[in-house]
């Protein structure tokens, strides 16, 4: 059974242009203990999904779903109040920018003390020192050996890789099922890039952790993750494991991102123009009917203009009235599993 | 060629429209604005419209109480004073000398102040930091102080709370701008704009300026509701407009004598100072609130 | 940090020269002769006049005078005043602590009631409720001081008659000043009326300190609430939210520390305007305190008074102000890595 199963979910925005679909009939399905990519643009959706999924919901949001499972509870259905005690205990998420995730005015360790699980067997006294043992251990499971310099100081005096350091430890303390990391490595240097990635799949491998790992560099990603999905202004574009998608991309708009990856061999001519899709993203108050893509897409027909359903093929889903690949074209099925 | 539209609707409002829709979303803001230009007409003619002098004296109506109260006439709408003398008629020459003295203190000390601070905040060094001190010295005495100095000097009148309230008033409006310049000047667009070969005039009027006008609006709109409470707690302590001047603040000054036998003398003059104050603080708040998602 | 106390230090003498020199030039200007406005004594004899010359350096130049004049006023000699011969600064010290009393029971008043109230206004979701909110705390920023003051005490001082609306403490309590506080001084009093004086000297303070509080109490409201809704946007808040936390426990232990910081800038901002209705409502609810003293002072042309309260209650709050910015830089690790990069 997936950890967290999610069928048309449709989030729309109330913008002073009136009431926009930010979110198009999203599916996402993860695993449990798997590692899950999810490509997109900026502004294509990926941090309304993540609060979706978390629960905590901006002001003037409308979210609608045929089906939100988490391990089999529906979602949609608990009070707030649950959602709120879910999301401390089984969900927990990690942001990009990470030094102003942290409360500027408190101590790092107050924070991180703050996240830590109560031990309810012992006596409340000794609980806050418990708190305090059990943050030094997870800090140092992060890889921060000198816990105590790092406890005692605010977070603009550590560095951004420190900081989501702390951030991971705080999301993990919890032991969550599931870890939400929205960009985790945002403007942050190569070597503590990988860094962050090693321990996100450390705990992968060691905890059973599911990972939700979202970014717009479909090449670190694809190096990362079991499963990718790829959206495009908020709509799901193709989903499936790693490795197929990379070798076989049915949808147009994977195969674009594949191809603007520089592939650092040399053997591009000098001046040669680079591949890119013609024109940019729409905006959200002009976004097209139909596949989002269209305007774009290399392969768009009069079809288009009608939204394709996401269609199913061995594991792996996309939606597309004319993907790559010749033999079939069961794109009128519905996506139904 | 005329511009296709590709799309139902895709018109982006100006920021100046938006402003403007979102100072109308504020229903409160919208009624002070009204309320401000009412004033504003009252203050330039209201002189015209008053029914009795503002120092006639009408021995057979002493401490009328306003129309609608039992005893009172509708000849003497809000009533009279001790004098006999119309409170209505008062009111409205008052607005005239609150209300109009505290536009023309503010648009003085506006533009000494603009020209101070833009100066000095185009500057750098020590004589900027001289400047910024002598700056804090002089906000650091409170208006009321301010007064009673220039008061002590020239001795009280109305035309010496012009100065009193001026000198106070200054200060503030160069320091605001004053520090709304060095905020830009810091912002990496000025930078830009140096790069390109501004000079320092260009930099000031075409990439600065456009950027602290919000800044001296909103200085303004606290400035004159500032004004008009301290020109009325001058009047009222006796040290600006003197005995019969239909001041509002020196109107409850005279009416406190009769507080106990005819409190309208008071709460009438009391109540113009709160809407006129409230509808220009409505209209700021207004302004400050629909300007702000501008400026992020 | 050491460096930065020395640098406010700093600010504060130069900051109380330059009002010196402010008050300096407007004593030159005072349509009396320059020695009664100096010293305030009526009909000096020869040997007062010569002492007062030489004290004053009045044969020298303006820089020597204005040395002179900072010598006399910085070692305590405010001069006596010119309608009860007494030396200011004797005066001043009777008056001050009624004034303080007072400002420190409005101050509390208006943080008691205006955080608390600032946070829930900021918890609103609805528009008109909002709105309605700002405008009744707009309302009670644009009142005019004197005329709240008045309208206060006719309706609960004297068509109610609840409260007393004049003075400190009723005139039939003995009460010896020890700390210059009458509630203070009450409690401490070991007359056997003490508790009864202490409960007067409560309803005195009730209508000036309500009074007063009027203005701090809406401009807390008004930035407590402005400053939340702007944290509730932060991404930190959004980081405590997602690990779970009680909407309370964010607020309470996440957004208000963070929100005091500019509470506290504007409140230091607030300082003059404060001290400005701290007068006003000193005259209305004849409160013993600086202002009433010297707006009494003005009306009796008493120039020296005149001097000696600008220079104390401007002086007072420069220093407050330093203060204040000192506190905001000590409480706010953000100004903090600030002075790091400047320094």
């Amino acid at each position: 059974m997936p950890l967290l199963d999610i069928r048309n979910l449709t989030i729309e925005l109330d913008t002073p242009h009136g009431r926009v679909k930010a979110l198009d009939k999203v599916s996402l399905t993860i695993n449990p203990a798997e590692i899950h990519g999810l490509v997109g643009e900026s502004g294509s959706g990926r941090s309304l999904l993540a609060r979706a999924i978390l629960g905590i919901p901006g002001h003037n949001w409308t979210i609608k779903a045929d089906r939100m499972l988490w391990d089999g509870h529906n979602l949609l259905e608990m009070s707030s109040k649950q959602r709120r005690n879910l999301m401390g205990s089984d969900i927990a998420m990690i942001f990009q920018d990470p030094s102003s995730s942290l409360d500027p005015v408190i101590r790092v360790g107050t924070q991180l003390v703050e996240a830590m699980p109560e031990n309810k067997k012992l006596p409340f006294w000794r609980r806050n020192a418990d708190k305090k043992k059990t943050a030094r251990k997870w800090l140092h499971k992060v890889g921060i050996k000198d816990t105590q310099k790092i406890m005692s100081s605010y977070a603009w005096e550590l560095s951004e890789g420190e900081c989501q350091k702390v951030m991971i430890a705080m999301a993990i303390a919890n032991q969550p099922r599931l870890l939400i990391a929205d960009e985790p490595t945002n403007s942050m240097e190569m070597d503590t890039q990988a860094q962050i990635f090693r321990l996100l799949t450390k705990l992968n491998q060691l905890q059973d952790l599911s990972i939700l790992l979202i970014s717009h560099e479909l090449e670190t990603l694809s190096i990362w993750c079991d499963r990718l999905s790829v959206m495009y202004c908020g709509q799901i574009m193709e989903s499936g494991p790693t490795a197929e998608i990379l070798a076989h991309p049915y949808h147009p708009y994977t195969k674009a991102l594949l191809n603007n990856i520089p592939h650092h061999t040399g053997q591009i001519a000098h001046k040669s123009i680079m591949r890119t899709l013609p024109g940019s993203a729409p905006t959200l108050q002009h976004l097209p009917i139909g596949c989002r893509l269209g305007p774009r897409c290399p392969r768009a027909e009069k079809k288009c203009v009608i939204r394709p359903n996401l269609s199913h093929k061995k594991n792996r889903y996309f939606a597309c009235h004319f993907p790559y690949q010749e033999e079939t074209c069961n794109d009128d099925t519905s996506a139904s599993s | 060629m005329p511009q296709i539209k590709i799309y139902q609707e895709d018109e982006i409002p100006s920021p100046m429209r938006r402003f403007w829709h979102a100072f109308l979303d504020n229903p409160f803001a919208f009624a002070g604005l009204w309320t401000v230009i009412c004033f504003l007409l009252l203050a330039l003619f209201g002189p015209l419209i008053a029914p009795y002098a503002p120092e006639q004296q009408d021995p057979h109506a002493l401490l009328l109480a306003p129309s609608w109260d039992a005893s009172g006439t509708v000849e003497h709408f809000l009533g009279t004073d001790d004098l006999g003398r119309d409170i209505f008629s008062r009111l409205l020459h008052g607005a005239h000398l609150t209300f109009g003295l505290a536009l023309g203190i503010v648009l003085a000390s506006l533009v000494l102040g603009f020209i101070i601070g833009s100066i000095s905040g185009m500057m750098k060094g020590l004589k900027s930091s001289i400047l910024s001190h002598l700056l804090d010295a002089l906000l650091s005495i409170p208006s009321l102080l301010m007064a009673i100095l220039v008061v002590a000097v020239m001795g009280p009148g109305l035309e010496n709370v012009f100065w009193a309230v001026g000198i106070a008033l200054t200060p503030q409006f160069v320091r605001a701008i004053h520090q709304a310049i060095h905020e830009e000047l810091q912002k990496e667009y000025v930078t830009a704009a140096r790069l390109d070969g501004a000079n320092q005039f260009q930099i000031f009027w075409y990439v600065i300026m456009p950027n602290i006008w919000d800044t001296l609006i909103i200085q303004t709109t606290l400035g004159i509701s500032a004004a008009i409470l301290d020109i009325a707690a001058l009047g009222f302590l006796n040290l600006g407009a003197q005995a019969p001047s239909p001041e509002w603040g020196a109107m409850v000054s005279q009416g406190m004598d009769n507080l106990l036998t005819a409190p309208w003398t008071v709460t009438i003059p009391g109540i113009a100072i709160l809407c006129c104050v409230l509808s220009i603080n409505l209209v700021g708040d207004g302004l400050r609130s629909a300007l702000s998602p501008l400026n992020n | 940090m050491a460096r930065y106390l020395l640098r406010r230090m700093n600010l504060f003498v130069a900051t109380s020269l330059v009002l010196l020199a402010v008050l300096f030039i407007a004593t030159h200007h005072f349509p009396v002769e320059i020695r009664f406005a100096l010293t305030g004594i009526h009909a000096p004899t020869v040997e007062q006049i010569a002492q007062i010359d030489r004290d004053y350096r009045l044969e020298s130049n303006q820089l020597g005078q204005f040395i002179g004049y900072l010598q006399q006023r910085v070692t305590g000699n405010l001069g006596v005043s010119a309608t009860s011969q007494q030396p200011v600064i004797d005066e001043l010290a009777a008056v001050l602590p009624a004034s303080f009393e007072l400002a420190i029971v409005a101050a509390v008043l208006a943080l008691l009631f205006g955080i608390p109230l600032g946070i829930l206004a900021s918890m609103s979701k609805n528009k008109i409720t909002q709105h309605t909110i700002m405008t009744i705390t707009l309302t009670g920023y644009s009142i005019p001081v004197f005329w709240l003051g008045l309208t206060l005490s006719l309706w609960f001082g004297v068509q109610l008659g609840w409260l007393p609306i004049s003075g400190q403490l009723n005139l039939l309590y003995e009460i010896d000043p020890i700390t210059g506080f009458v509630l203070i001084d009450t409690l401490l009093s070991d007359s056997p009326y003490a508790d009864s004086a202490f409960i007067d000297a409560l309803q005195h303070i009730i209508l000036p300190a309500v009074t007063l509080a009027v203005l701090p109490f809406t401009v807390v409201v008004r930035s407590t609430r402005s400053a939340i809704i702007s944290i509730m946007d932060k991404t930190y808040i959004k980081a405590a939210e997602a690990r779970g936390l009680h909407t309370s426990h964010i607020v309470l232990r996440h957004a208000l520390p963070n929100a005091l910081i500019p509470v506290l800038k504007s409140l230091g901002l607030m300082l003059g305007t404060f001290a400005s209705y701290a007068m006003i409502v000193e005259v209305i609810f004849s409160w013993p305190g600086v202002g009433a003293w010297l707006v009494s002072g003005i009306y009796q042309r008493d120039y020296t008074v005149i001097q000696g309260g600008v220079l104390a209650v401007a002086l007072i709050i420069i220093f407050l102000s330093i203060m204040i910015e000192v506190l905001h830089t000590a409480i706010n690790p953000l100004s903090r890595k600030e002075l790091y990069a400047a320094n």
